[in-house]
């Protein structure tokens, strides 16, 4: 019915649009934009460059930023927007696969935690604890030296040192819905656990996790870039964009060979904390 | 208050003790159980030029022919002892390693642990008391942008201005104190971003709150409001986030090392990984626990005695008391 009046209305469409972007701060848009164009980078880098991020032409190696090649190129002559580009693939990938590691065995330590209490919560309280006390990063370099250097190795790393984060912030969402009144009101109305936790205590912890996995992206694209400095994630010609500012700082001569690619890495976690913020201060 | 406070000072010593050796069996299985045997490999490697002889007097002293569960047990018995072993590398004691690197990265630290809280508190009380509107708000979005650069885009930026471009030090003297306060500098800005977030989020709730605007209509003026009110309250959940942060300083050296070419912990560890340098990460990850713990067990040990609200007699009687930790 609804649908059918907004067919009748041409303007609906635009105004619901332009209704849901009034409100949002222009730099959260920009935020949106510069990610949105970070994401078709790493999902059709081709479109974005006609330049081999493999393969380059060493009579142009070391060239400053032109119109041609608008990071400059590097010391084999391959263009350095194209592997930036092709690099962000495996870059931005990494940090999902990290997040999503933290978000659900978090996310199931802290509902376990909060949900069930006694012995459990006092167990996995321990072991977050123990996750804690590590220093997230030092942990991750210990895992990926375990696992093997590989991207996805360092991505598992990363992953499990935030565990921890998630896992306190879910056992305090849930131990807050736990004691609320309507939790209680569900079950004198003769709901049992299980229905609580579905109906009641996940929807309600839903939002402060998602804005933590937004920030918490940022975060992990900083430490798998930085694993990936030291030379723990995937060696050359891979181009993740830690390894390329790693690889940069050997030619002073030609410093654009760092700081392009550190720009993006700045750009893209700025975009995200933006966002996470704002998602943040919404609710 | 006394027989309460003591009975809570045991309880958390006892908990931290066990945090401890906790942290110790996780980094044992993260390194012994997961897959790869990074210590046969070293053993075996020809480049190490072990011979068979040397190689079993290692593996029995190490009891590396026994089963997992009871090596962890040995291993956690030397470690209770003190007994560190040796390097796999070096062949030198692992203690002796530790404590030629520590000086180094405990000045590194130092330095941006101090750096980190005057730019924390440079930034959240200049955000809520500088005139205007422009100058606070740029102020606010600080701890944003220092969370978003990579610590070590800083230090390649600083070492390029500072060092190849200004002259201020040279990288080849990395313990010179202009080189040690640049690698500070490149180690306190990241940290100092959640400082200055939960400062200025705490002089917000605080100057929120009525006894702020009783003060005010009592003829207070702003600047003494602040000195007299809100520097103290907004400074409690700093000093337990300042001890969460210690824990940050040791895994930023990794990286801030490595760049600058200081000897310390964090060199220590990067070399310790490209040598699969089992006992030497055993023990850096070990000690970074012990640090971590002890100095969060020394915050929880005296925020009761600076905030009366949070002694353990009354705080079970009164709800959360006036705290913001952003999520």
């Amino acid at each position: 019915m609804t649908a059918n009046l907004a067919l009748l209305r041409p303007t609906g469409i635009p105004r619901a649009v332009r209704r849901a972007a009034t409100g949002v701060p222009p730099t959260v848009l920009l935020a949106a934009l510069v990610l949105v164009g970070v994401l078709l980078w790493s999902v059709a880098p081709g479109v974005f460059t006609s330049f081999d991020p493999v393969t380059g032409n060493t009579a142009e190696k070391l060239l400053a930023p032109s119109a041609a090649h608008w990071f400059g190129t590097d010391y084999l002559g391959r263009d350095l927007f194209a592997r930036v580009v092709y690099g962000t693939a495996s870059s931005v990938t990494s940090a999902l696969v990290a997040v999503l590691i933290g978000l659900v065995l978090g996310s199931a330590i802290g509902l376990a935690s909060g949900f069930l209490r006694g012995w459990v919560d006092t167990v996995l309280g321990r072991v977050v604890d123990v996750l804690l006390a590590i220093p997230g990063f030092l942990l991750a370099v210990v895992i990926v030296s375990s696992l093997g250097f590989q991207t996805i190795n360092a991505a598992i790393a990363t992953g499990v040192s935030a565990i921890a984060v998630f896992a306190r912030l879910m056992r305090a969402e849930t131990l807050r819905a736990r004691g609320s009144v309507f939790v209680e009101a569900s079950y004198l109305q003769g709901g049992n656990r299980l229905h609580a936790l579905l109906r009641h205590v996940l929807p309600n912890a839903y939002r402060s996790v998602v804005a933590l996995a937004v920030l918490q992206f940022g975060t992990s694209i900083l430490v798998i870039a930085s694993l990936a400095f030291l030379g723990y994630g995937d060696p050359p010609p891979a181009s993740d964009w830690g390894l390329l500012v790693a690889s940069g700082k050997a030619y002073a001569t030609a410093p654009w060979l760092v700081y392009a690619p550190a720009l993006v890495i700045v750009a893209t976690v700025l975009s995200v904390n933006r966002i996470s913020n704002w998602m943040r201060k919404a609710k | 208050m006394t027989g309460r406070y003591g009975r809570y000072a045991l309880l958390r010593a006892a908990q931290a003790v066990i945090v401890i050796l906790l942290a110790y069996v996780l980094t044992f299985l993260v390194i012994s159980v997961l897959p790869g045997d990074p210590i046969t490999n070293t053993l075996r490697d020809p480049q190490n030029g072990l011979s068979e002889d040397e190689i079993q007097q290692i593996v029995a002293h190490y009891g590396l022919d026994k089963q997992a569960i009871i090596q962890l047990f040995l291993s956690l018995g030397r470690f209770v002892t003190g007994d560190l072993g040796f390097s796999l590398q070096s062949n030198l004691p692992v203690a002796q390693l530790l404590g030629d690197s520590l000086p180094s990265t405990l000045a590194l630290a130092g330095t941006a642990l101090l750096l980190a809280v005057v730019f924390a508190v440079v930034i959240a009380y200049g955000a809520q008391y500088l005139p205007g509107r422009v100058a606070p708000g740029l102020l606010r979005s600080v701890p944003s942008l220092f969370l978003s650069v990579p610590n070590f885009v800083i230090g390649l930026v600083l070492i390029e201005l500072f060092a190849f471009r200004l002259h201020a030090f040279t990288i080849i003297d990395p313990d010179s104190a202009v080189a040690t306060f640049f690698a500070a500098l490149t180690l306190a800005i990241p940290v100092s971003a959640p400082l200055a977030e939960i400062l200025i989020a705490n002089l917000d709730h605080e100057s929120r709150q009525e006894y702020v605007l009783v003060a005010r209509s009592r003829g207070l003026t702003k600047t003494r409001l602040f000195a007299r009110h809100l520097v103290k309250p907004s400074m409690l959940p700093a000093v337990a986030m300042v001890a969460l942060i210690v824990g940050e300083l040791l895994g930023g050296a990794v990286i801030t090392e490595t760049i600058f070419g200081r000897d310390g912990i964090g060199t220590l560890v990067q070399k310790a990984v490209t040598s699969q340098d089992v006992p030497v990460l055993q023990a850096v990850v070990s000690l970074a626990a012990v640090v971590f713990v002890v100095v969060n067990l020394a915050a929880d040990l005296v925020s009761p005695l600076l905030d009366p609200r949070l002694q353990p007699d009354r705080a079970a009687a009164r709800t959360e008391p006036g705290v913001v930790v952003p999520a």
